[in-house]
């Protein structure tokens, strides 16, 4: 469910290649996304991240173990998601991210790991997740980092979605693209170029810049467990009457 | 030496300007020291509230001089680097600290640590037609001074886009981004919303203005040096590396 392939331009490909759910997030996938960005080879010197099929993603599968009174599931997305986006940071070369369709939920917050986001005009961004119980706090550490404390808490706390183009206003997207066509292309540019670079110079200042950014580690770590422990019987309740018992 | 960078007050205004136009203001030791020099004036000259800061001829500065950065016969020594870097640390500490209102008037090339200088500044005003930007990944060079004061602007988010593009772009680009305040379409326009801005301020009260700077440089711990002096040293082992000297003497030739 996710594609990791190395081409000769000396950029990594993460695939979400899940395209029937939406490239709906499991621990697994999650997984595959950090070991995707750990230790990558030497030759590589950029990676690019895109979804396959009609959306980015959707967020967390949250069909994939229904009706669990003690939300073991979620809570290990919720924990892996934090895992994910670290590692994203930590990775030694600049990650790309192409978003199209929707970038719902964990979806959104993976833009937490990227240096550069990419996303096609159409797409639809935010955390509709209240609405199901679920607290977006494990994203709030990274959203402050590319949007200032208004901006953040407008996506955090309203579960509306928002445009690309607000996106792109607020500084959580980069560069818009006009077609899902460009997208791709796109993204693999902006990646190459990058990966062309003086490796040295591009390592440093990426290591230098998370560096300074001011996220202590340890406040990411909390924010999941803030997320973590708003699970409650309420969560319960509105998963069973918006998702599990539909 | 004191040439290349000049100082001159007239009431509440005070305009600096560096003055190497010839080398496109780029930053040499010998500039720097006359900038140090001027800004230290500037901050003994308590009468004034507004400082403009540009650059003499077509360029605001081209950033750091490349014969003080490629080491060699004829060029630069190897300790020469960090120095260089070192004196523009500490040049934009002493901007920040100034208690007048410093504007940027970027009225032409503005780049790499040129750029950071302006960054630093309260207002950075400039015209469309601008190029600024911090190429310094594409030459092999690690912007690290300037990464802190860009993060403070524009924010983590879109300060780590800007830098590891690379690149420059329009002062039209700039303003779209909150680099620039305000790209007027062409340099009379510029000038005259610089001057809208400075009649302002030396209208308005100088402690209020002093203590909301003070405030302002607090909250974002602007005058804590050890970010900036660090990333001096480390910029300067990145220029040392056999990846960037051979990248800026190839731009040298």
């Amino acid at each position: 469910m996710i594609r990791v392939e190395d081409a000769a331009t000396g950029v990594r490909t993460i695939t979400l290649a899940r395209p029937d759910k939406r490239n709906a997030l499991t621990p697994e996938m999650l997984r595959a996304i950090t070991t995707g960005a750990t230790h990558p080879p030497p030759a590589i010197n950029a990676i690019a991240i895109t979804g396959e099929g009609k959306a980015f993603c959707a967020g967390f599968d949250l069909r994939a173990h229904p009706h669990q009174r003690d939300h073991a599931f979620i809570r290990e997305l919720i924990s892996e998601l934090s895992h994910t986006i670290l590692a994203l940071r930590s990775c030694p070369v600049p990650v790309v991210m192409g978003i199209h369709g929707s970038a719902i939920a964990g979806g959104c917050a993976l833009l937490g790991g990227a240096d550069l986001v990419l996303a096609e005009r159409s797409t639809r961004l935010g955390y509709p997740v209240l609405r199901l119980g679920i607290s977006p706090a494990v994203s709030a550490p990274f959203l402050r980092l590319a949007t200032p404390d208004g901006p953040s808490r407008a996506l955090l706390l309203d579960p509306e979605l928002i445009s690309a183009a607000h996106a792109h206003r607020i500084g959580l997207v980069h560069e818009l693209i006009n077609t899902n066509e460009r997208l791709h292309a796109h993204t693999l540019a902006r990646a190459s170029a990058l990966a062309s670079k003086p490796p040295a110079a591009i390592r440093t200042t990426k290591a230098w810049l998370t560096q300074i950014d001011g996220l202590d580690e340890s406040v990411a770590r909390d924010a999941a467990e803030a997320s973590i422990r708003a699970l409650t019987d309420e969560t319960y309740a509105l998963l069973e009457q918006e998702i599990w018992n539909r | 030496m004191t040439d290349l960078a000049t100082l001159q007050i007239t009431g509440r205004a005070a305009r600096l300007t560096l003055n190497r136009p010839d080398a496109r203001n780029a930053m040499s030791v010998d500039l720097l020291d006359a900038l140090h020099a001027r800004t230290d004036a500037l901050a003994r000259a308590e009468a004034v509230s507004a400082c403009v800061i540009t650059g003499e001829g077509r360029a605001f500065c081209a950033g750091m001089d490349l014969k003080a950065i490629v080491v060699g016969e004829g060029l630069a020594t190897p300790d020469l680097p960090e120095r260089l870097l070192t004196s523009i640390a500490e040049l934009t500490l002493k901007v920040r600290a100034l208690p007048c209102l410093t504007i940027a008037r970027v009225n032409g090339a503005a780049i790499g640590g040129g750029c950071g200088l302006a960054c630093v500044c309260d207002l950075l005003i400039t015209h469309a037609d601008a190029k600024l930007g911090f190429p310094e990944v594409d030459l092999g060079v690690c912007p690290a001074v300037v990464a802190p004061w860009l993060v403070r602007k524009i924010g983590a988010g879109r300060a780590r886009a800007v830098l590891l593009r690379g690149g420059v772009m329009s002062g039209a680009e700039a303003a779209a981004i909150a680099i620039a305040d305000h790209a007027a379409s062409n340099t009379e326009e510029m000038d005259a919303a610089i001057d809208v801005i400075v009649e302002r301020i030396t209208r308005a009260g100088p402690t209020a203005l002093a203590a909301t700077k003070q405030l302002l440089n607090t909250l974002d711990a602007s005058l804590d040096p050890s970010s900036v002096l660090d990333g001096a040293k480390l910029s300067a082992s990145v220029v040392l590396g056999d990846e960037a000297q051979a990248s800026l003497r190839a731009r040298l030739r």
